[in-house]
């Protein structure tokens, strides 16, 4: 047993946690030369009985005798090679994994690690099959177990999930926009689906996940009571503007529009809930925050006044309906609303709604985990014209993008009442819905893992509770990526080209 | 770079005082400009065209596609690119280009109709950059630091202008960032045993092969290409031997001999990280000497070698083991100059100018060999020392292990691809400034040093991995 626990304090030493399985074939003889030790009979024994091997501190050991141990790596496996390629990418982009020099028809895992900015580990794997030429490509070959199947070339990064004994209702979202997430990927020998950190890879990668391209500026905005940041894209522009709203957990979430400002359109990401004035006055906004905001926007010198958009999700979708309708001053070239609706007391502004949410209180649900679903507060879709935004006076083109598996909001509702009234209305020419089967609320730029429920504070409540988000995580990682490309060739289109009406089509995936 | 908002603001300020006034221009404007047609673009109604470069962030060896788009249809536009080098000096680039029928142009299809290059030359952006005007002389592109990218500016300017005669205006930039390492890349500066170098060992638990990697006589420690490499997955060490100031000795001599560049060899056959018997040895002009000449030391059993633009033995006198050697003035009856008084080193590596003692015994090489020739090389003999090899190899049977590989038009400094070229460059600066002649023209050269690079890094696999 003594000489087991040698073996793995040797390569500790290295820094390279063997699996036993691996370095016994070559090493034990070269460890019992060195130390005189057992036989081979006596240690290849007592790894059978050992199922893990304890860390403990290793003893001081001679140079020569480690490096026999840890460079003799089966042969076969020495030449592993893995790329991905870029290795510095926006958020949006897709990579390729390549592995190479892999013995024909041998099973392979690759594996992402992912440490996010709060400290938690995140990980992925995909188990496949060399081809007969000893490749891997994750563009091309299928997953046939991990935590993705089939041809998923992003399918590492999307599927990444809590490692094993983290805490529950954990969700990934970039604060810092300015550096990129790092995200390690490995080749493992074999299949597996976890203690990846009890093995030593084969070969192992980098890459780096930008939200912001170079050149793109960063610019707080606190004038006029505003609490927001302003992304403009590298140039002398003047570039479409776009004002950008998240949720009902508030806070300033600036990954959204820094992207899209990688994509040429200037971004205000603004807080409406747990902004500056909010959190010192204890009061909401009114519908004005967001004309400032409008204004703000419009005015500035590098921003197209006569192009701006909004962008809104969840609750910021209400408002962007309400600006896009009824506001005298908010002019949009173009709206889009992602797990919205348009349900609202038309008159009122962020106090009134959270007012409406209080007084449905009660018919919140609750899942077999005792994760909150809300997505019944708004129902049913109300006759009453006072309670929702008369969408049918729209005069821009709106993108609905519903999740077909929101247990948050009743998205799907909102988008069929919204095109019967604009097909009343006759400007249903104007819409576009792009419905997802098995796709939850939290759709989000792609590429970044399904959060299917997460602990959440509502901006100005005390306490946390699990939330019911919902969609499945393979369909709802291909509705990001659809919904996000959709979403920016809708907005490039409108605020770029020339206003072309649309006709209405809902497309199913 | 932040383009301040306040030009923009004051052209608006101008086109409406210009369409009342026609008299007076403040702000930025030369007298005598035509406002009206260069603000034909400039409307309240339009965004400015979009420029992208994808991907945005490359590794220098990569291509980057650049398009634009919502451009007026069948037009002139010009595409200028600057960047800085770590010393600060401005290198640019510019070249032209009409949009076709939609409003729109792509460098990887279209072709430039002028500028700096011509053709379709997708990456012609990058590797046609030269000095700004004003900028110092003698200049050579050479990433000092290479933990940090090169930023370039990307610019779309209207019309088909000369940047640096009659800027226009800029409609639309991009910013593109072009890295030489990889993340997860390890640098590590190594000053053990005598040895002065950088090791660079890529991301991953290895063992990794490797690469030992030697420049010229112009000395210090270049890091660029072996952070590249490690960025391809190979472990690479980049040696200084002349020229740095952690070497013994003065700086203008080589006071290093047999036993460093073979403790360099060993140094990487002991790393816990690189398999023993997986390292090749690459080097450029003098480097290519030292490869030839370390890869056949005893004890030395390197699994490749790559040699570019350099001699098979030393004009100076003999390397021993533990014995310096020094600089003698005795090759520079070799060296000529033309009508600018730029020296051109050439004949110095003629083989039959060399120590015929100090040339390396290439017969007894066992590995593959790659050699690589700029047939315009003005700076070494390398096609004389090709054939050289060749003969060699082949009267011992051994020519299946040779690859050579020869570009027309290509000049001596044969370098990762997409970098800028210089035919000539400062060779000392003191006690008296003198330039010397590399050789190779802009075009040519870059395509060398694209299917060069591709090249040598397929040898590599084939040779380190298989």
């Amino acid at each position: 047993m003594e000489n087991v626990e040698l073996l793995v304090q040797l390569q500790q030493l290295e820094g390279a946690p063997g699996s036993p399985s691996f370095f016994f074939g070559q090493t034990i003889v070269d460890v019992a030369l060195v130390f005189g030790g057992a036989s081979h009979a006596d240690l290849c024994q007592s790894h059978s009985e050992s199922s893990r091997p304890k860390r403990t501190h290793p003893p001081a050991i001679r140079l020569h005798a480690v490096r026999a141990c840890t460079v003799r790596m089966d042969n076969s496996l020495q030449r592993v090679k893995l790329s991905v390629h870029p290795s510095r990418a926006l958020v949006d982009e897709e990579f390729v994994i390549l592995v190479q020099n892999v013995p024909p028809g041998s099973p392979m895992t690759l594996h992402a690690l992912h440490c996010s900015e709060d400290g938690h580990r995140w990980e992925a794997c995909g188990h496949y099959i060399a081809d007969s030429s000893g490749s891997i490509n994750a563009a091309d070959d299928c997953s046939v177990g991990g935590s993705y199947l089939g041809v998923e070339p992003m399918g590492l990064l999307w599927s990444l999930k809590p490692v094993p004994g983290s805490k529950p209702g954990l969700r990934m979202r970039k604060k810092d926009v300015q550096t990129p997430m790092v995200v390690a990927i490995s080749v493992f020998n074999g299949h597996h689906s976890e203690a990846f950190v009890d093995q030593v890879s084969l070969a192992s990668w980098v890459v780096e996940r930008w939200y912001m391209a170079p050149g793109v500026r960063r610019i707080p905005v606190t004038e006029q009571q505003l609490t927001g940041t302003l992304f403009l894209p590298p140039g002398p522009g003047p570039f479409p503007g776009l004002l950008d709203l998240w949720g009902g957990g508030g806070q300033l979430v600036e990954y959204r529009s820094a992207l899209l400002a990688s994509h040429g359109i200037a971004s205000l990401a603004l807080d409406y809930l747990t902004n500056e004035f909010t959190t010192q006055t204890g009061k909401m906004v009114d519908n004005q925050y967001f004309e400032t905001a409008y204004r703000v926007l419009q005015q500035h010198p590098q921003v197209l006044g006569s192009r701006i958009a909004m962008l809104g999700l969840s609750l910021g979708s209400v408002f962007t309906l309400k600006m896009a309708v009824y506001s005298p001053v908010v002019k949009l070239r173009c709206a889009v609303c992602i797990s919205g609706s348009h349900i609202q007391p038309v008159s009122g502004g962020p106090q009134e709604m959270m007012d409406l949410f209080t007084r449905n209180i009660e018919k919140i649900n609750f899942s077999e985990q005792n994760e909150v679903i809300w997505r019944s507060l708004l129902l049913p879709v109300p006759s009453d014209p006072s309670m929702k935004a008369d969408v049918g006076r729209l005069r821009c083109p709106l993108l609905l993008v519903v999740g077909e598996d929101d247990q948050n909001w009743c998205t799907q509702e909102s988008a069929a009442d919204m095109e019967q009234m604009m097909a009343r209305a006759g400007n249903d020419h104007l819409l576009t819905i792009l419905s997802y089967p098995e796709t939850g609320h939290l759709i989000e730029p792609p590429y970044t893992p399904h959060t299917p429920s997460s602990m959440y504070r509502g901006a100005g409540v005390d306490q946390k509770m699990m939330v019911l988000w919902g969609g499945k995580t393979p369909e709802h990682s291909a509705a990001q990526e659809d919904s996000w490309r959709k979403i920016l060739t809708f907005l490039k289109k409108n605020l770029y080209g020339g206003s072309d009406p649309q006709a209405i089509h809902r497309s199913h995936l | 770079m932040f383009r301040s908002h306040v030009s923009v603001t004051t052209i608006r300020q101008v086109v409406e005082i210009n369409t009342k006034h026609r008299l007076f221009s403040p702000g930025k404007l030369t007298p005598g400009k035509r406002i009206v047609g260069s603000m034909r673009w400039e409307s309240s109604t339009r965004p400015a065209p979009l420029l992208t470069a994808t991907p945005v962030r490359t590794l220098v060896d990569e291509q980057t596609c650049i398009k634009a788009s919502f451009l007026p249809s069948n037009h002139p536009v010009t595409v200028c690119a600057r960047m800085r080098s770590d010393e600060g000096d401005l290198w640019q680039s510019f070249a032209h280009y009409n949009t076709n029928s939609s409003g729109m142009f792509n460098l990887n299809s279209d072709h430039s109709v002028g500028g700096s290059y011509s053709g379709c030359e997708p990456m012609g952006l990058f590797w046609s950059m030269q000095p700004a005007p004003g900028e110092r002389e003698g200049l050579r592109l050479r990433k000092k630091c290479v933990e940090s990218p090169y930023t370039v500016q990307i610019s779309l300017l209207e019309g088909h202008v000369s940047p640096n005669q009659d800027p226009g205006k800029e409609v639309a930039a991009v910013t593109a960032e072009r890295w030489y390492m990889s993340p997860g890349v390890k640098r590590q500066e190594i000053r053990q045993n005598g040895l002065v170098g950088t090791l660079f060992i890529p991301p991953g638990p290895g063992p990794f092969p490797a690469m030992l990697d030697m420049w010229g006589m112009g000395g210090g420690l270049p890091e660029y290409r072996s952070s590249l490499f490690a960025s391809r997955g190979y472990a690479s060490f980049c040696l200084a031997y002349v020229g740095h100031k952690d070497l013994p000795g003065p700086s203008n001599t080589v006071n290093v001999g047999d036993s460093y560049f073979k403790a360099a060899f060993q140094f990487l056959q002991e790393h816990s990280q690189i398999s023993a018997d997986r390292i090749g040895i690459v080097g450029l002009s003098y480097g290519c000497y030292l490869t030839l000449h370390t890869g056949t030391l005893p004890g030395v059993k390197p699994a490749c070698l790559i040699g570019i633009n350099g001699p098979v033995g030393s004009s100076r006198e003999l390397l021993h083991v533990n014995v310096t050697t020094k600089k003698s003035d005795q090759d520079q009856v070799f060296w000529s100059f033309d009508d600018q008084g730029y020296i051109i080193f050439k004949q110095t590596s003629l083989p039959s100018n060399l120590h015929p003692e100090s040339i390396v015994k290439l017969e007894e090489i066992t590995c593959p060999l790659m050699y690589i020739v700029g047939e315009d090389d003005l700076s070494a003999s390398s096609i004389e020392n090709a054939d050289l090899i060749e003969k060699t190899l082949r009267a011992a049977g051994k020519s299946h292990l040779f690859t050579r590989l020869s570009y027309p038009g290509a000049g001596h400094l044969i370098e990762p691809p997409y970098s800028p070229m210089s035919r000539a460059s400062f060779w000392v600066i003191k006690p008296e400034k003198l330039m010397t002649l590399w050789g190779g023209h802009p075009a040519p050269h870059a395509a060398a040093q694209e299917d060069a690079w591709r090249k040598m890094l397929a040898f590599m696999e084939l040779s380190l991995r298989r």
